[in-house]
């Protein structure tokens, strides 16, 4: 540029600014109305949004899929274009070259005109380089598939107790039993026989620190038989599970520590009023995973009986039906009484439940094992009172075979009977 | 006179307070839109940052064993601590969009040019540090998120032709990203970045003043 385009330059800025307003007000005033609205908008995006919970850092779990942040996102993509050998030009050059010539604009880029009009060759390659940005940026969130199932999270120290006893529940009960106990080890290939001892007591609770609990579990004791469970170890648990099952066993065995109410109440076995049908989902379920599913999940040693889900409860298993609705002398009742019948032995092997919650499986059988609450209410509900003009019809219908039913098949009758008034 | 008039005299002889008024507050500038807002709503919210990230150090531990517990309980244990945490972390996406909207509005009205070209050098500075905070800060939650980017970004340079794994061993301080990865990038976002910043920020304004806001060009420009 020069002197003579300088002069008129400066010329002309010093006549629009003549003409202009003043820096105060009026332009602070326009530029403290975007900074109010960016604060609201901040205000209402960290109340409204907020910060999504992630888990704790995992350097074993080589499973997760890395994501930049969404402004390095355009990066992340353009390198997908430059594999192998290629890859640096992606790393370093392009960004390189870009970063270089943002500093050296004003050098590079030696128009003096600053009209839209007569820069059209400036304004094209910024445009393309945005569009390619912001194209990129929308490819890379498209195309990145999304995270592999996320591990539970806990927020709060209840949310973590909770959480540790579920991972207990599936994970150490069928060795150290449902509270910790220990005994003798029944049904887990490898280990039959063994003894343990409890884990629950002062012993190891006042000389166990939280770190040592966390090592046991991650790293196991192989020596003695215990395999590690950490996912670095080859077991199932990420970080932040080890850890909620490390403050369940802390808060719940530990008499020096307290734990908190509202995680006692969750561990409370669910109520049950004095006339009310025990459904499935509101308080089988609850005791199935906290004393039976370490065993009765896939991949264990238990005749094929699962009990994951309703449906699993109710047919699974070599023995089926293992729960027959209204028959006490159901193989799951007839178990947990522990006889040793055809099915099975006692169960669970190591110590029995206790009475009260074995009252509550033989009142959701004898119920009509319900499976949600609703159903349950129904069952309970007493029968409607006869309307005024009651019909009586006697329920009984025998069918005699008059001959010897012969079939390969199964037989089946539908009876269907409409009582018109 | 009276008492409020003799103390502003008294500090005016002083510090000179008119003069600032008059050259910074009562300057003239030339007509200009609403784009031209996004210089000073950057430094709004970089304040902001600045504010809500000394807070944040009152609690959070640079430390692999603490870091992750230490956001948690900002998150669930200080009062008002998902609020802080919260603007900070869209205060650092909202930093980046302004910045970037503020960058494309002098290139598109040309005002990176004569008489302003050192602004744009400390323009692209500030924009530039900017991303370095966003890049350093990503890791400091030390959750699954934040470590496997930051592996995946600093394996990034490490593909440079010769000084490449250097570049890597000197992010991370190390082969692997460690304790001493997040202590540096702790340093790096609360101590480094920030000065580089607030100074450069310093010289831009200082240039602004000086030389005045641009004028939006018309067509004989």
């Amino acid at each position: 540029m020069n002197q003579e385009f300088k002069q008129k330059y400066l010329d002309k800025y010093y006549k629009a600014k003549q003409k202009g307003v003043k820096f105060f007000p009026d332009i602070i005033y326009k530029d403290m109305i975007v900074s109010f609205g960016l604060f609201l908008l901040l205000l209402g995006l960290a109340t409204f949004v907020g910060v999504a919970n992630e888990p704790k850092a995992d350097p074993s779990d080589s499973s997760y899929i890395p994501r930049p942040e969404w402004y390095f996102l355009f990066l992340f993509q353009m390198l997908k274009y430059f594999p192998g050998n290629l890859e640096w030009i992606g790393t370093t050059v392009i960004p390189g070259v870009a970063v270089l010539l943002l500093f050296l604009l004003p050098f590079v880029d030696r128009n003096p005109y600053r009209h839209w009009s007569k820069r059209k060759v400036a304004i094209s390659v910024m445009s393309v380089v945005v569009a390619g940005i912001v194209g990129l940026t929308m490819l890379a969130a498209v195309t990145t598939p999304p995270q592999t199932e996320a591990a539970p999270l806990a927020t709060s120290l209840s949310e973590q107790i909770a959480l540790g006893q579920d991972t207990y529940s599936i994970q150490c009960v069928e060795c150290h039993g449902a509270d910790g106990e220990g005994g003798e080890i029944i049904g887990v290939e490898g280990l039959e026989g063994v003894v343990l001892k409890p884990i629950n007591d002062q012993d190891v609770m006042y000389t166990f620190t939280d770190e040592t609990l966390y090592n046991v579990v991650n790293f196991g004791q192989p020596a003695q038989g215990m395999p590690p469970f950490g996912k670095a170890y080859g077991g199932e648990l990420g970080p932040g599970e080890i850890e909620a099952l490390v403050a369940f066993m802390r808060y719940t065995w530990d008499d020096r520590a307290e734990l908190p109410p509202e995680a006692e109440q969750r561990a409370a076995p669910p109520a049950l009023a004095e006339n009310e049908v025990p459904s499935y989902e509101v308080h089988i379920a609850p005791l199935v995973k906290r004393y039976c599913i370490s065993c009765h999940r896939p991949g264990k040693k238990n005749n094929n009986y699962l009990m994951q889900s309703y449906a699993e409860v109710m047919t699974s298993g070599d023995h089926a039906p293992n729960v027959v609705a209204g028959d006490l002398g159901s193989n799951l009742i007839r178990m947990l009484h522990r006889e040793e019948i055809e099915a099975g032995g006692p169960m669970p092997p190591t110590r029995a439940l206790k009475p009260e919650l074995i009252a509550i499986f033989e009142r959701w059988v004898l119920g009509g094992a319900p499976e949600t609450a609703e159903q349950a209410a129904q069952l309970a509900a007493p029968a409607l009172p006869p309307p005024a003009e009651t019909l009586q019809v006697s329920p009984v219908i025998t069918i005699t075979l008059t001959a010897p039913v012969t079939s390969p098949l199964p037989v089946t009758a539908t009876l269907t009977v409409t009582v018109t008034p | 006179m009276s008492t409020a008039q003799k103390v502003y005299t008294w500090l005016d002889e002083r510090l000179g307070l008119t003069g600032i008024y008059n050259v910074v507050l009562d300057r003239k500038v030339p007509k200009v839109n609403w784009w031209f807002t996004l210089g000073s709503a950057s430094l709004f919210l970089f304040v902001m940052q600045g504010v809500t990230g000394i807070f944040l150090t009152v609690y959070y531990v640079p430390s692999p064993d603490h870091a992750y517990d230490s956001i948690q309980y900002i998150m669930n244990g200080v009062s008002f601590g998902w609020l802080i945490r919260g603007i900070h972390h869209w205060g650092a996406t909202l930093m980046v969009v302004v910045v970037s909207i503020h960058m494309l509005r002098t290139f598109y009205l040309a005002a990176y040019k004569y008489p302003r070209e050192v602004t744009w050098l400390t323009g692209v500075v500030l924009f530039l540090a900017t991303l370095s905070m966003g890049f350093t800060g990503y890791l400091l939650p030390w959750n699954q998120r934040a470590y496997w980017a930051t592996t995946v970004g600093t394996e990034i340079p490490g593909t440079a032709p010769l000084i490449g794994p250097l570049v890597t061993r000197v992010l991370r301080g190390g082969a692997d990203l460690s304790a001493v990865t997040l202590a540096r990038f702790f340093s790096v976002h609360i101590w480094f970045l920030p000065a580089i910043i607030a100074a450069t920020i310093g010289i831009h304004i200082y240039l602004v003043i000086r030389l005045g806001i641009s004028s939006i060009p018309d067509k004989d420009d």
